[in-house]
C-alpha cells in the first residue's frame, strides 16, 4: 500500500517553485529530513531528471516520479508535493515533449528488486485522473493521505 | 530443431524503477504466451554490452543509438496507455 510508504512529514501541499529544480529540491529534501535519503540525493535527483526525465501525462494531469541511484538512499519510501502552479517537466522517454506537472512523487528506492510492488502500486494509483484532481485539492496532508487510503481500499475491494 | 531462447533487453535510465516495472510486464506477457525468454534488465548506457544475441530492446527512456535490433518503447507499461498495442508489437517481434 502506498499509504504505508508515505508519512505526514513527507507530503507538502501548495508549494511554489519557479523551476523544476526548485520543485525537485523541495520534494527531495523531505526524504532527506526523514532519514530515508542521504544528503547526496538532491543533486543526484536533479541531475538524473535532466538526463532521464520522469514526467508523465496521466490523461491531461501532469505527474513526475523522480528517483535516482540506490547509493543515495538509506531505505525505501515516497515523498509527494502538490504544486501551487504547475512546473514544466520533460516526458519520460522523450527529450522534446513536455508536460505541466502538478504533482511530484519522489521515490526513494534502495533495492530495485524489492520495491517493484511500491512502484507498480504508485503507477496504478496515478492512472486515475479524478483521483489526481482530488489529491491536488486536498486541504491538508492528513486529507491527502486519507484520499489515498480511500482509493487504495476501494481498489482492493 | 531446438527453438532458441530469445533474449530481450529491458532498459531505462538507471535500472532502478521503471525498467523493473517494464521487465516484469514483459516477463508476465511472455509467460502467459508460453514463450521461454531471457530478460536482461540494464541501464540504457549498458545496452551495448548486452546486445549480443538480443532479439528485442524495450526501454522506458530514449534510445538514441541504433543497435540493429527492433526497439519498442516500454512507456505504455508505465503510463498504462497503449499496453495492448505494445504487447502485440512485442509478441510480433518474438514470434517472427
Amino acid at each position: 500500500m502506498i499509504v504505508e510508504k508515505l508519512a505526514l512529514g513527507r507530503i507538502k501541499l501548495g508549494i511554489t517553485a519557479a523551476t523544476q529544480e526548485e520543485a525537485l529540491k523541495t520534494v527531495g529534501q523531505m526524504l532527506i529530513d526523514s532519514g530515508l535519503c542521504k544528503e547526496s540525493y538532491l543533486e543526484a535527483l536533479v541531475k538524473r531528471e535532466k538526463e532521464f526525465p520522469t514526467g508523465l501525462d496521466m490523461g491531461g494531469f501532469g505527474v513526475a516520479i523522480p528517483h535516482t541511484d540506490v547509493t543515495h538512499v538509506n531505505s525505501s519510501g515516497l515523498a509527494m508535493a502538490v504544486l501551487d502552479k504547475p512546473v514544466t517537466f520533460t516526458l519520460m522517454g522523450m527529450d522534446d515533449e513536455f508536460v505541466e506537472v502538478k504533482l511530484i512523487c519522489a521515490m526513494a528506492i534502495d533495492n530495485p528488486n524489492q520495491h517493484l510492488d511500491m512502484v507498480e502500486a504508485l503507477l496504478h494509483l496515478l492512472r486515475d485522473k479524478s483521483f489526481l484532481n482530488d489529491l491536488a485539492e486536498a486541504r491538508s496532508p492528513e486529507d491527502f493521505l486519507s484520499i489515498i487510503r480511500a482509493k487504495e481500499n476501494s481498489n482492493a475491494n | 530443431m531446438q527453438i532458441e531462447k530469445k533474449k530481450i533487453i529491458v532498459a531505462c535510465g538507471g535500472a532502478v524503477a521503471t525498467s523493473t516495472v517494464a521487465a516484469n510486464s514483459v516477463r508476465a506477457l511472455c509467460k502467459g504466451q508460453g514463450l521461454d525468454v531471457e530478460i536482461v534488465q540494464c541501464r540504457v548506457s549498458e545496452i551495448g554490452s548486452h546486445i549480443h544475441g538480443a532479439s528485442l530492446i524495450v526501454a522506458t527512456s530514449k534510445v538514441s543509438k541504433d543497435y540493429g535490433v527492433p526497439f519498442i518503447s516500454g512507456m505504455p507499461f508505465i503510463s498504462g496507455v497503449g499496453v495492448v498495442e505494445t504487447e502485440k508489437a512485442i509478441l510480433d517481434v518474438l514470434k517472427a
